[in-house]
């Protein structure tokens, strides 16, 4: 198989074409408008650059309701553009894929620098409840490989799935093989073949229902029915048991390849799969009397992870867009030194 | 005998009756969109209608096509991605002033820019009827609604010079002039590109009876006294209705 250097954000574009992207919309934004650059060249597929995020969401759930695999890219500021879009998508189950390259925020924050500041806004950033299937890759090779897993996702669940980045992994070049992985068919029929209607209002097959409870649980059940049975099958994380620790390390993304160099003196556990969150932390866990969690925010997963267990979880957070393996074990003394 | 009334068959008929007031403009519009496509032999299967929100956006749950209910303003882009993904299929928007001007005036600058070939058809009151009866952005200097009750200050959207600034087909009708306002919608929907149809309707429940109308008949009946058919011309005067190709 042909090996080739590509950089994070470049594979996932060539994934997202082998694994049948027929149509992409999207706006310029650091860190993420490579994936856009790499897709203008590719002639199988339709690129539209859009005036904002707002359409580029829009445009790609029109496209796909039309029987196109579609997709957009962006980072955090477009992200929380994206968000009303997002739960229509949910709402009218329509088979997306969002990639979000994560920058520093709030705001403009620091365009070039990586955090991990939108892992609640996958989950909870659109209004209502709705049920995301979120991966977040560490490495080239992984962004190639669930690119392809997050199309096949998002056909098999009706739904946006998001894979999350950072401008780190984004950004990094590695040599990866070019492998195929197996592409799930597209199941809902494209517009102009019969006569549904889709809509963001609660409905019942293809008619608004605004004032029965019942059909909201209704179709919220079926939401969350489908996102269980449908991430089931991406239970996607890594584990590195370490015997001689009682401290297990959980740590995603960019700052999770800094976590590999304390694998001496801690057990660590990386989601790929991030939400819905991989049960199987819960037997994991069981194994160590501490459990930290450390990212690049202010403590988001932590609060997950927390949930997930029922028991206090130490967090590590980092600030900034710098990952400095001095920081962060003087912030894990720190923790030991408390207990 | 009597005449069967087959452009029905562009609507979902055991939704009907539609929910919206007595007096509302919006069944007209549904019927002249079916007349045109009836007219043009638009085949059910082929044919996607679009809607954004506000009582307009329901309008295309009531046609028997695959049909999209958007978010709000965001009728274009999502049907420019349906026609962009599959050109093939006549796709279609019906939606409001507020939709179109307002939250999604955005796109309607740059739909018209790309010249994407679908065709809007803009219900324009003039009013945020669905909330109770707010300014929007194509409401007159002076009007009184709910949220400008000394009167609107704010000069209405241009929403011809828009349009035509980029080229594209522009039509302003009114739901008094039925037939003019077919023509508009027939016409349009044979245009290669973008194509916009205003048409000015009457709200009566949260615009006329603030304005001190009796019932919509007499908003009506003020359409056929404020606005007159110009057909030749490049720029509709504020109280003209006409075609600009």
């Amino acid at each position: 198989m042909a090996k080739r250097l590509l950089q994070g954000n470049q594979a996932i574009a060539l994934a997202a074409v082998k694994a049948g992207l027929n149509f992409f919309a999207g706006y310029p934004i650091t860190p993420a408008s490579e994936i856009l650059h790499e897709l203008v060249n590719q002639k199988t597929i339709k690129v539209l650059q859009m005036e904002d995020e707002i359409a580029s969401i829009n445009t790609i759930i029109g496209a796909s309701l039309a029987g196109a695999k579609s997709m957009t890219a962006t980072s955090g500021p477009g992200f929380s553009l994206m968000q009303e879009s997002i739960g229509h998508a949910h709402m009218m189950e329509v088979p997306l894929v969002i990639v979000n390259v994560q920058r520093v925020g709030p705001s403009t924050g620091m365009p070039t620098f990586p955090a991990q500041g939108d892992i609640l806004q996958c989950k909870y950033g659109s209004h209502g409840d709705y049920f995301p299937i979120v991966f977040y890759p560490n490495s080239v090779a992984e962004l190639y490989e669930f690119t392809f897993k997050a199309f096949n996702a998002a056909e098999e669940s009706l739904s946006p799935v998001i894979i999350l980045s950072d401008s780190y992994v984004g950004h990094l070049y590695e040599t990866i093989e070019e492998a195929d992985y197996p592409i799930s068919k597209r199941t809902l029929a494209p517009l102009g073949t019969s006569n549904r209607h889709f809509t963001g209002l609660t409905h019942e097959g293809s008619i608004p229902e605004t004032s029965d409870p019942e059909a909201h649980k209704k179709l919220m059940n079926h939401f969350k029915a489908k996102q269980k049975t449908v991430s089931g099958k991406y239970n996607s994380y890594e584990y590195i048991e370490n015997k001689s620790s009682d401290t297990l390390l959980i740590a995603y993304g960019a700052l999770s390849r800094a976590a590999y160099d304390l694998k001496e003196n801690f057990a660590i556990y990386r989601p790929v799969r991030i939400f819905p969150i991989v049960e199987k932390l819960r037997d994991i866990a069981k194994k160590y009397k501490e459990i930290v969690v450390m990212e690049m925010n202010a403590g988001q997963y932590v609060n997950e992870v927390e949930g997930l267990l029922h028991r206090q979880v130490k967090r590590i957070p980092i600030m900034g867009g710098n990952i400095d393996l001095n920081e962060i074990s003087t912030k894990l003394r720190r923790i030991k030194k408390k207990k | 005998m009597t005449k069967e009334l087959t452009y029905l068959n562009y609507l979902k008929q055991d939704r009907l009756p539609h929910q919206w007031c007595p007096g509302c403009g919006n069944g007209i519009i549904l019927k002249l969109s079916c007349l045109a496509m009836e007219k043009l032999n638009f085949p059910k299967k082929g044919t996607v209608m679009v809607s954004g929100i506000g009582c307009s956006g329901r309008s295309a749950g009531f046609f028997d096509l695959d049909s999209v209910h958007t978010a709000h303003g965001r009728a274009l882009p999502v049907a420019e991605g349906i026609k962009l993904a599959n050109e093939e299929l006549n796709v279609m928007v019906i939606s409001g002033d507020g939709d179109l001007f307002g939250i999604g005036g955005n796109h309607l600058l740059h739909a018209s820019r790309r010249n994407t070939d679908i065709t809007v058809i803009c219900i324009s009151n003039a009013i945020y009827g669905m909330t109770g009866g707010q300014c929007s952005p194509a409401t007159e200097i002076s009007s009184k609604t709910l949220t400008t009750p000394r009167g609107n200050v704010d000069t209405p959207v241009n929403v011809q010079a828009i349009v035509t600034a980029h080229n594209c087909f522009y039509a302003r009708s009114t739901t008094y002039h039925f037939n003019h306002a077919m023509k508009c919608i027939f016409e349009a929907l044979q245009h290669k590109g973008f194509s916009f149809v205003e048409i000015k309707s009457q709200c009566i429940t949260n615009d006329g009876r603030r304005r001190g109308f009796k019932n919509s008949y007499e908003m009506l009946m003020s359409y056929k006294e404020d606005y007159k058919i110009n057909n030749n011309t490049n720029a509709l005067e504020h109280n003209e209705i006409g075609i600009i190709k």
